[in-house]
């Protein structure tokens, strides 16, 4: 998309990011089983190591060019552990009965989206900031 | 750029690694997935043991220990620096016991992970498959190997995303 209003794609993002809190909370609100609600705490956990250890090997760039390569594959590394946490943690709930099927369907959806929105907002803020 | 010296007595053709940081990103948060896919395997069988087991044999500490003993091998064998491997490197950081000092670290981490994954078939074997439990509660001792097979192949990933970096910035300062 060329040429995209921003404000429009600001609005079209927390409608989505809407969606996907609604999704979450009607799989918990729907089945009286608020366990599900756990899956946002790591979805919204989920891109803050990657911007601390960014941030941190910004700051000691000048000093050792591979320990900030190190810090910034830690801050990866984690990353990657939380994004599976929060797919993983419906299918064990689900396999264990403690939820049911439909909700963990919709909670997992509802975290993707959570996740891509604030993927999709964070990519957009550096690309205003690069020009 | 093609690498000087021959390894092989024919030209055999090895696909070239890949040498890009985006690359080498995505290999770093696949190996952060797979780490927590192993882990989440071995944790949803202690959830199923607890809420929904219908036999009485459940997950104990011992069907923890060698998830812990992989914890600590990943642990070791990352904490090491890989610039001190090679003997060459030794010499300009001074002290020519580092290279082996890494060396015999190294060697106790990739230990500690292979007796992870070595105890988690043996957990399975004797607590599992020897008093010929049915399957749902099988599952454990299944779950635990794979979790501990994918915790090693995420070893794995790390460890070639790391060297494909170091390609990266070595072709960079050339």
């Amino acid at each position: 998309m060329p040429t995209a209003n921003p404000l429009s794609k600001i609005i079209v993002l927390a409608s989505v990011l809407a969606a996907g809190f609604l999704l979450i909370i009607l799989s918990c609100a729907l089945f009286d089983n608020w366990l599900p609600l756990l899956v946002v705490g790591v979805f919204l956990l989920a891109p803050l190591p990657n911007a601390i250890c960014e941030k941190y090997a910004a700051n000691d760039d000048f000093m050792q060019e591979t320990s900030g390569n190190a810090v910034i594959d830690f801050g990866r590394y984690i990353t990657g552990i939380l994004v599976v946490t929060g797919l993983a943690l419906p299918f064990a709930l689900a396999h264990s009965r403690v939820i049911g099927l439909p909700a963990m369907f919709m909670s997992i959806f509802g975290g993707l989206l959570v996740y891509g929105t604030i993927i999709t907002f964070t990519m957009f803020f550096n690309e205003s900031e690069e020009f | 750029m093609s690498t000087g010296s021959k390894l092989f007595r024919f030209p055999i053709p090895l696909p070239p690694l890949p040498t890009s940081a985006s690359v080498r990103s995505a290999g770093v948060y696949l190996a952060g997935g797979l780490f927590s896919l192993g882990f989440w395997f071995f944790l949803d069988s202690a959830i199923y043991s607890k809420k929904f087991n219908p036999y009485y044999v459940h997950v104990k500490f011992v069907d923890w220990i060698p998830g812990i003993c992989s914890l600590l091998g990943i642990i070791v064998i990352n904490s090491i620096d890989k610039a001190r491997l090679s003997s060459e490197a030794s010499f300009s950081y001074g002290g020519e016991g580092v290279a082996w000092k890494a060396r015999l670290v190294l060697f106790m981490g990739f230990a500690l992970l292979a007796g992870g994954f070595a105890g988690s078939i043996v957990v399975l074997i004797l607590k599992y498959i020897v008093p010929q439990t049915p399957w749902p509660t099988l599952y454990f001792g299944i779950s635990n190997v794979i979790s501990n097979g994918l915790m090693m192949l995420s070893c794995v990933v790390l460890w070639i995303s790391q060297n494909v970096e170091d390609e990266y910035s070595y072709s960079l300062a050339l």
